[in-house]
């Protein structure tokens, strides 16, 4: 049985306000296997967010215990392993859009000729290879979402996170985003997480995890395409 | 309410904002209000010196007919005069000596009648050399004409008079000769008169007696007044106090009695040396406080991106304009009392212990407005940085519009980058920097030995468009290597960047602005630092060279010129500890034509031994070829050029000088050669004088005698001047005197005002801005870019590589910053030594670059960015959360 990449066991993270804490995630307890396409929903401030950025290796929890057994150690999830794409503006400011998504794969050793044809192939496959040599400020909001996913894919990752990948684009530009997300993920063998509040999107995935008040129920905890 | 609510929000949520704010605020009210510090404390020194400086303040010269004891009641009688004494002037035809068989005649001269105490009233007036301080004095050049010495019999012949005969009691150097013989009541602008060349000082009861029946016309009375220095501490108002008491005294006189003010004319040229501090306050100082106000300016950007989100959130929830506009003026002065106060309150500390004084001016109406300046500035600064911003944001048309606005930078050129503004400053300024060195402009005027300061501030703009146009190039030499030389960046970034030189490389070519920013900060505090430091090493070289010219050497001995140093002194000397080089030097007089000058005599050869041959005491500019010249030349003889206007003299020309021969003591014809033309010499007089060779004097006059003994020291001059005191003995007459005390009582326009406080203040100063501005900018430009960091991180960038980032940045900002500034600042100290040539007495041959200073500053520039750098590499290697909750 191929070991799984990600497993968590009674994980909680819980933030400090003031004098009290706030727990966004309580006790949860979850594997992720390759292949699996997880909808991770939940309304606003459950702690999607929160649980992406613990599989992702970002955030430390506050007990429990989180590994990545096929993956590596922590240290080994990023650049390669894990992309990433994020909810709000996340481009580098100062690099135009390829060479935004060529960074991942330069960070992870690639020659930059090689990164940069590859970055170009990611922005066609997500409709923004007409902006390739635009700097982040020179896009909207829809286009810049969609070079964040694209970003994500750069380096063939194992383990694909989104976190509301189609909050900026219209309802047919966000279906065919979402399809190219889970075509990307499943061809290259990666386990895909996607946050999100459409339950259009959350329909496309095999399973669904819903987190409410940071308690996390899966319809199969353990999921496969 | 909204107002107060607002600041306590941001004392308790952005702090670090303010407190940066405050403190750049705060080092720019420092510097400008401890510059107050210096002026006040210089002009306060000036007013000291020029007050020292003068031996008799006044010297009311009587009419003819006038009561001396009434006159003498009412000077008493004016206020603040402690000590009022008269002294006599009669004219002599000449006078003679019988000395060894031969007698010695002088032509006209004068006989002064002294009244009892008159040395010890007025203590500067007379300096005595050989024998009595009282009875019959002969002044020391009189002595040597007439061959005379203490004991000798002088015949003083009267106009009308029968001739009468005095005995010599003693020898004695008159220093204020020009004050004390001047011509009291002439028109303003006419020529100074000289003193005569033979002056006789009798007692006043002596005086009287051969005089009382004086010829009209060839004797007169003076008294001299000594005031109490009760004065305002500003030359100007202690100028108006004293002028005014004098006017007050001739209208009490009522004709009686004119005024010849010695202490006003001292305070006068005070009053002009207080502009040459203004002068170096402008070219040492204000680039510093510009400098402190750009990088409070720099702190104040930092936090603008939060303050537009602010500004956006305060509009959404329906704030006007108007409101935050008035919010951002609370907030800026906050910053600008909590900076103007620390400010203020620093200036003090600072004054107190680098100039001696914590007020700001030497007056109260100047330190109110040195006060008064540093507050605007202060809240001026506040409001540039932190409202002009503010007001600037709010007239956008939409939240949507601010929000957008936060971007890298990238716009359209500046409108002086296309106007080419730096290019013209540095053409304008070269073209005025040139014809002031193509028409010799000098700042100090020295007619007939006294300087005089004539200040063309038309030349002083080529610094400062020098400065301007330096600045505004760095700017476009920084963004246009960011923006075209992108394969160079990526080549020259590849040992810190690695694999990522590419990525870091197109990075900082976006990130142009800022980084250019941070180059032009660096490279203008680098400038300043450089430019201050060489200028005041060069200063205070020039200062050491001046009091070497005035006093001799390091020590220097001298004895009267009728007699000569003790046998055997030279060797003597040589071997006391700390001696590292002596060497003899003749003093004599001789006469070019009818006029009387100093000579001498020296071995060219080794002279420079003992004391500096400097290329610009030289007309030819060169030291050593003109000794070598004058060495080769036995009867050679440099002259002054007033002597060789005066002779239309050509080199090689013979010039017969008149020089005393030891034999009979009578003035001789020598024939000399002229070989060239000296400027300055060792303790000679500002205007005219001889050198020759000591050889060929010695064996014209038949005299080997040296009157002086020129000593250089490895260890400090005044411990080897006592040494040489005491092997000397009280009864040798001579005067033995020191560099360094020297330097402490040098009058000349160039050491009249003490710049160790100020320099020690912008050295200092310097240092701090140079490291606090490589350091801040590096570290607030990455603060700016903390989300930049965290997101790069986020996506898997290792320490490694996010250092690519970093350091590829610092070094760029850093080594170009300090080659640009190195140049720059270079230049421009050379264009102020250059321009303030005349100030120096000689002028600098070369910048004198104070290389452990610069290495300092390397070392705090380097120790700053490691700092910066390593310290935001800490802060995000691992990204904040904060940061990550926000993607």
């Amino acid at each position: 049985m191929p070991e799984p990449l990600v497993h968590a066991v009674s994980l909680e993270r819980a933030y400090g306000v003031g004098g009290a804490q706030v727990k966004a995630l309580t006790d949860a307890t979850f594997s992720v296997e390759a292949g699996d396409t997880v909808a991770l929903v939940g309304p606003s401030g459950s702690g999607k967010s929160t649980l992406l950025h613990l599989v992702a290796g970002l955030d430390t929890p506050t007990s429990g215990s989180i590994e990545w057994p096929a993956l590596g150690s922590r240290r080994d999830l990023r650049p390669g392993p894990v992309g990433i794409a994020f909810q709000g503006p996340s481009l580098l400011p100062a690099l135009t859009v390829v060479e935004n998504v060529a960074l991942p794969m330069i960070l992870a050793g690639a020659d930059e000729g090689g990164a940069t044809t590859a970055a170009r192939d990611l922005l066609d496959v997500f409709e923004v290879d007409t902006v390739a040599s635009r700097l982040p400020e020179e896009l909207s909001g829809g286009q810049s979402e969609r070079v964040g996913i694209a970003r994500a894919f750069s380096g063939s990752p194992r383990l694909v996170l989104t976190d509301e990948p189609t909050g900026q684009q219209d309802r047919a530009t966000g279906a065919r985003i979402l399809e190219a997300i889970v075509t990307l993920a499943v061809l290259g063998g990666a386990a895909l997480l996607v946050a999100t509040h459409d339950p259009a999107a959350a329909e496309r995935l095999a399973a669904r995890w819903t987190i409410r008040d940071g308690l996390l129920h899966a319809e199969e905890l353990t999921c496969s395409s | 309410m909204l107002v107060l609510t607002w600041l306590r929000g941001l004392l308790h949520r952005r702090a670090g904002r303010m407190i940066g704010q405050s403190a750049g605020v705060a080092s720019a009210v420092l510097l400008l209000a401890a510059l107050g510090a210096f002026f006040a404390a210089s002009r306060a020194s000036m007013t000291a010196q020029a007050v020292r400086a003068v031996p008799v303040d006044w010297q009311v010269q009587l009419s003819p007919k006038a009561s001396l004891s009434n006159a003498s009641s009412t000077v008493a009688a004016t206020r603040g005069v402690t000590a009022a004494l008269p002294v006599g002037y009669a004219d002599t035809s000449g006078l003679s000596s019988r000395n060894v068989g031969t007698v010695q005649t002088t032509g006209p001269g004068t006989v002064l009648g002294m009244p009892t105490g008159y040395a010890t009233t007025f203590p500067g007036e007379i300096r005595p050399l050989v024998g009595a301080t009282t009875g019959v004095l002969l002044a020391q050049q009189t002595a040597a004409n007439l061959g005379a010495s203490v004991g000798s019999t002088v015949t003083i012949a009267r106009p009308g008079q029968p001739k009468t005969t005095v005995t010599v009691d003693g020898v004695v150097d008159l220093p204020a000769a020009d004050s004390l013989f001047q011509s009291i009541g002439v028109a303003p602008g006419s020529a100074p008169t000289a003193p005569p060349d033979n002056v006789v000082l009798l007692p006043a009861a002596m005086w009287h007696g051969m005089f009382a029946n004086a010829a009209p016309g060839t004797a007169s009375k003076q008294i001299h007044v000594q005031l109490a220095h009760d004065l305002p501490t500003d030359p100007g108002a202690a100028f108006a106090d004293v002028l005014g008491r004098a006017k007050n005294l001739e209208a009490a006189l009522a004709g009686s009695g004119l005024v010849g003010n010695n202490l006003a004319a001292q305070l006068d040229g005070a009053r002009t040396d207080a502009i040459y501090a203004q002068m170096l306050f402008l070219f040492l100082g204000l680039p510093g406080v510009i400098i402190a106000a750009l990088l409070a300016g720099v702190i104040a950007s930092s936090g603008r991106e939060r303050r537009r989100r602010e500004q956006a959130l305060l509009r959404v929830r329906g704030a006007s304009p108007t409101r935050i506009v008035r919010l951002a003026w609370a907030e800026a002065i906050l910053v600008a009392v909590a900076g103007m106060l620390v400010g203020l309150i620093a200036a003090a500390i600072v004054g107190r212990i680098a100039f001696g004084t914590s007020d700001f001016g030497a007056t109260t109406g100047q330190a109110l407005a040195w006060v008064g300046a540093s507050v605007v500035f202060g809240l001026a600064l506040s409001a540039a940085t932190i409202v002009v911003p503010a007001w600037r944001d709010v007239r956008m048309l939409s939240v949507h519009d601010t929000q957008a606005s936060v971007s890298t930078g990238l716009g359209r050129r500046p409108l002086w980058a296309l106007a080419y503004v730096d290019v013209i400053c540095l053409a304008l300024g070269g073209l005025i920097y040139w014809q002031a060195v193509r028409s010799g402009y000098q700042v100090v005027l020295a007619p007939e030995g006294v300087p005089t300061i004539s200040v063309s501030y038309f030349t002083l703009l080529a610094p400062l468009l020098f400065w301007i146009g330096t600045a505004l190039l760095m700017w476009r030499v920084g963004t246009r290597l960011l923006r075209r030389a992108c394969g160079w960046l990526r080549v020259a970034t590849r040992p810190l960047a690695h694999r990522l030189a590419g990525v870091v490389a197109a990075s900082m070519s976006r990130q142009r602005r800022g980084l250019s920013r941070g180059l032009v900060l660096m490279g203008l505090t680098a400038s300043f630092a450089i430019s201050v430091a060489i200028f005041d090493t060069t200063y205070a070289a020039q200062s050491r060279v001046d009091a070497q010219l005035s006093n001799g050497a390091d020590v220097t001995v001298s004895t009267p010129a009728a007699s000569g140093l003790p046998a055997g002194i030279t060797e003597a000397v040589a071997k006391l500890p700390g001696v590292a080089a002596v060497r003899p030097m003749q003093h004599r007089f001789a006469y070019v034509g009818n006029d009387l000058q100093d000579l001498y005599g020296v071995d060219p050869a080794t002279i420079g031994q003992a004391t500096s041959m400097s290329d610009a005491f030289f007309a030819n500019g060169n030291a050593a070829q003109t000794l070598q010249t004058l060495g080769s030349t036995p009867s050679g003889v440099l002259v002054s050029e007033e002597t060789v206007h005066d002779f239309q003299l050509q080199l090689g020309d013979t010039v017969n000088l008149r020089l005393q021969f030891a034999s009979d003591h009578a003035y001789h014809p020598v024939p000399f050669t002229y070989v060239g033309v000296a400027r300055e010499f060792p303790t000679a007089p500002h205007d005219s004088f001889l050198v020759a060779n000591a050889d060929y004097v010695s064996i014209s006059t038949r005299s080997p005698a040296s009157q002086v003994l020129l000593i250089r020291t490895n260890v400090s001059p005044p411990t080897v001047a006592a040494e040489v005191q005491q092997l000397l003995g009280p009864a040798s007459g001579a005067n033995v005197t020191d560099i360094v005390t020297q330097q402490q009582i040098t009058l000349s326009g160039l050491t009249a005002i003490d710049l160790a406080g100020l320099t020690k203040l912008e050295l200092v100063f310097a240092l701090l801005l140079a490291a606090g501005a490589s350091g801040l900018v590096l570290a607030l430009g990455m603060v700016e870019r903390r989300r930049t960091f965290a997101i790069a991180s986020a996506l898997g960038a290792r320490s490694r590589q996010l250092g690519g980032f970093v350091w590829s940045e610092a070094a760029f900002v850093a080594i170009g910053g300090l080659a640009l500034g190195a140049l720059s600042g270079w230049w421009i100290a050379q264009v102020i030594v250059k321009i303030l040539t005349g100030v120096f007495d000689p002028p600098p041959e070369h910048l004198s670059v104070p290389w452990a200073y610069l290495t300092g500053l390397l070392v705090a520039v380097g120790i700053a960015i490691a700092g910066a750098g390593s310290g935001m590499l800490r802060a995000i290697r691992r990204p904040a959360m904060a940061a990550l909750r926000d993607l």
